[in-house]
């Protein structure tokens, strides 16, 4: 205990002295928040301008018109659309403020993998909310066809794309139906701007706890493991005080990160011990999995390349950049990633939440904790992890 | 001494081996070591030193053998008896962004030092490696010599019993090398058992009171300096310049008891003799009788003429 104690103190001086914790876990999630928050999270419905969208596409072509309706329905921005045969022309002509071309056997093209690029015409009254709707309309057409994707991979192949587009579909609407109902539990979401900086953290979070197991290939580089290991420590106390580093770290810098966050762009995440429930668990999710990568990485070089591969798809995916409303076989992935579980839960808590409505959530990550320590123990051992 | 195996014995290590896939990098190594004993394993690149030092510092399991520390097992599952050893790595084990003095209070730590004693331990270890004045610094900052000396120091900081330093003075500058020889020196008269890889010949004849040669993963001879090299039979040279009657000398020399052979080279002579100090009177006295002697000068056979013997190859290359 006293080992464990003496390692985790001496490995979070280090870390607070070297300052790339100070960097990398608070200074540019908070400047990222900013950023993001200035581009979409300071406004709310009404600030942005309204928009007409022209739009062109086959007309018997379904999912163009999933794409179609997520954007009338984001609820940020007003938009009137209208069918048109050139929104160049139209957008050219100032009769629309931005115009969307999806490209013919769009759905087809999407069910089988193949490129459909989506085109934008941005034109002069656009502006911010412009530049939302092509945001949301890109991570939608990413989901469709990450949701295609999935399905042809789990056995779907060979359906025809009328079919494919309608199970889409009503995999869409069974979402909105799920989504409704969390809606009512918490009675609220998350603003856009609560939504950003609950992203953020947990985004980072999983780069600061790369700090802590991740330094053990670092001191294998650097030769300490060695002597760390000579001595009268047992290697399990070893690992575990390179998590308990990782989880103090977690901790402190999402905790610092939502406080911040809250108090700078005026979000209320709710009640504290709900908020601190959630922080913990997704601390430990994001540690356990970095039991994984410490397992599967030879260099402390690969070790950092693949954390941060992990951290920006869970990040991302978690809401981390704009807000995703998780839709089809995506969102049941979605569902099982831990920082959307985080965002999530914070979405019933700032709506009033307390600690018995955020038992899904923490589920969820405590659920992801446990398969990943699991995979940990079952992946051969490269030599770091004692 | 050591090799009667008796319970006094520091470290017991019984037929280890040890392969890496193929790579047998340890084939069947034994070795004791008594208290205030420094034994000395000396061997070329890849003998298996470092992988052998492993097994006995509980870092590797070895395929076969046993190692014993203070008569209790040793190996990667027990921990306690490690608080008996002090392990010098080969690469350096320090953290270069922690002053020189902080290194040691964790690794002390560690080692279940507190307070007061851990206070007066780092100060001592500081003073015996010579860096009290620069335990301030990060050791970032330190020359590659310092760095050395502090990972020795860190070794130590607990009284081992058995101090284990794998090629300590590698990459070292002569006035470190100097310094890192004599704590070593300080500390096997202080009773502590010590166990000193190298590839310098010179280092294994200064330091260790027993050697073993190793090489390819085997002891190939073992004991005192004196005993390999009677083991050899290598004998010692007495080289004498000088001007004069060389073959009237040489028919001289050859009558000294104890001379073995006697050879022309350069501008004088050679002579073979089992034990050149005590015949040394003697020789000088016979070939001043034919010659103008310049220069006198004994050599006497070295580990590297062992090695050689043992293994048909250089120590280094
Ligand atoms: N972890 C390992 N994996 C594979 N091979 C290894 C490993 N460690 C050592 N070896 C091999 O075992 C042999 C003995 O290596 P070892 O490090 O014990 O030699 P050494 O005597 O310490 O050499 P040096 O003087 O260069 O330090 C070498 O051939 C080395 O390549
Ligand atoms: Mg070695």
């Amino acid at each position: 205990m006293r080992a464990l104690l003496t390692m985790t103190a001496v490995d979070l001086r280090r870390r607070l002295r070297d300052k790339s914790v100070l960097i990398f876990s608070l200074a540019v999630p908070l400047a990222l928040m900013t950023v993001l928050n200035l581009l979409l999270g300071g406004v709310s419905e009404g600030d942005l301008e309204p928009v007409d969208l022209a739009v062109s596409s086959d007309a018997d072509d379904q999912l163009a018109g999933v794409v179609v309706d997520a954007l009338a329905s984001t609820g940020i921005v007003d938009v009137t659309v209208t069918d048109s045969d050139d929104p160049h022309a139209d957008v050219g002509a100032g009769s629309a403020d931005l115009g969307m071309v999806v490209p013919s056997g769009f759905t087809a093209a999407l069910t089988s993998g193949e490129p459909a690029p989506v085109q934008f015409v941005m034109g002069d009254g656009a502006g911010l909310s412009g530049q939302v709707l092509v945001t949301v309309a890109q991570g939608v057409v990413e989901q469709l066809r990450g949701a295609s994707v999935a399905a042809v991979a789990a056995g779907a192949a060979g359906l025809e794309p009328d079919r494919a587009s309608q199970l889409a579909q009503q995999v869409l609407d069974a979402q909105a139906q799920v989504q409704l109902t969390q809606g009512e539990a918490s009675s609220e979401q998350l603003s856009t701007g609560g939504m950003l900086i609950a992203g953020q953290a947990g985004l980072f979070l999983m780069f600061t706890v790369g700090f802590g197991v991740l330094g053990l290939i670092a001191e294998r580089e650097e030769g300490t493991l060695v002597r760390l290991r000579s001595m009268p420590v047992r290697s399990s106390t070893i690992v575990a005080a390179k998590a308990l580093t990782a989880f103090v770290l977690g901790v402190v810098a999402t905790g610092v990160l939502l406080t911040v966050g809250s108090v700078l762009f005026d979000v209320d995440f709710g009640a504290v011990p709900a908020v601190a429930v959630l922080v913990v668990a997704a601390v430990l999710a994001a540690t356990s999995l970095t039991f994984v990568v410490v397992r599967l990485a030879r260099t402390a070089e690969q070790a950092n390349v693949v954390q941060s591969i992990i951290a920006l798809v869970l990040g991302m995916s978690g809401g981390a950049f704009f807000p995703i409303t998780a839709t089809g076989l995506v969102g049941t992935i979605v569902d099982l990633n831990p920082i959307a579980a985080f965002t999530r839960g914070l979405g019933i808590t700032s709506g009033g939440g307390g600690l018995d409505a955020i038992g899904l959530p923490v589920a969820i990550m405590l659920g992801f904790a446990a398969v990943c320590l699991l995979l940990s123990r079952l992946i051969p051992n490269r030599g770091v992890a004692a | 001494m050591g090799q009667d195996g008796t319970s006094t014995d520091v470290v017991q290590v019984q037929d280890v081996t040890r392969s890496f896939g193929d790579l047998q990098a340890v084939a069947g190594v034994s070795l004791r070591i008594a208290p205030g004993e420094t034994y000395g394993l000396l061997g070329p690149n890849g003998a298996g030193k470092t992988t052998t030092i492993s097994m006995i510092a509980g870092l590797l399991e070895p395929d076969s053998g046993t190692v014993q520390l203070c008569g209790e097992p040793m190996g990667p599952r027990h921990t306690k008896i490690r608080s008996r050893l002090g392990l010098v790595p080969q690469d350096l084990a320090l953290y270069p962004d922690l002053k020189g003095r902080e290194n040691l209070n964790y690794f002390g730590a560690l080692q279940n030092l507190r307070g007061k004693e851990l206070r007066a331990r780092v100060d001592e270890v500081l003073e015996v490696v010579g860096l009290a004045d620069r335990a301030k610094d990060p050791v970032k900052e330190y020359s590659g010599g310092m760095k050395r000396r502090l990972n020795i120091a860190a070794g130590l900081l607990h009284r081992p019993a058995l101090l284990i330093l794998d090629e300590p003075t590698v990459g070292v500058d002569p006035q470190s090398r100097n310094a890192i020889l004599e704590s070593v020196e300080a500390l096997s008269g202080e009773g502590m058992a010590v166990l000193y890889t190298t590839h310098y010949m010179e280092e294994a004849e200064r330091l260790c009171d027993r050697i073993g040669i190793i090489d390819s993963g085997r002891v190939q001879a073992e004991g005192t300096r004196d005993e390999l090299i009677h083991l050899v039979g290598e004998l010692d040279q007495v080289r004498m310049d000088g001007t004069g009657d060389l073959t009237a000398a040489t028919d001289a020399l050859q009558q000294v008891p104890g001379v073995q052979r006697v050879d022309p080279v350069g501008g004088g002579l050679v002579c073979a003799v089992a034990d050149a100090p005590v015949h040394l009177a003697a020789i000088v006295t016979a070939a001043s009788a034919h010659l103008e002697l310049s220069d006198v000068e004994i050599t006497r056979p070295d580990l590297e003429q062992v090695f050689l013997h043992l293994t048909g190859k250089e120590l280094r290359d």
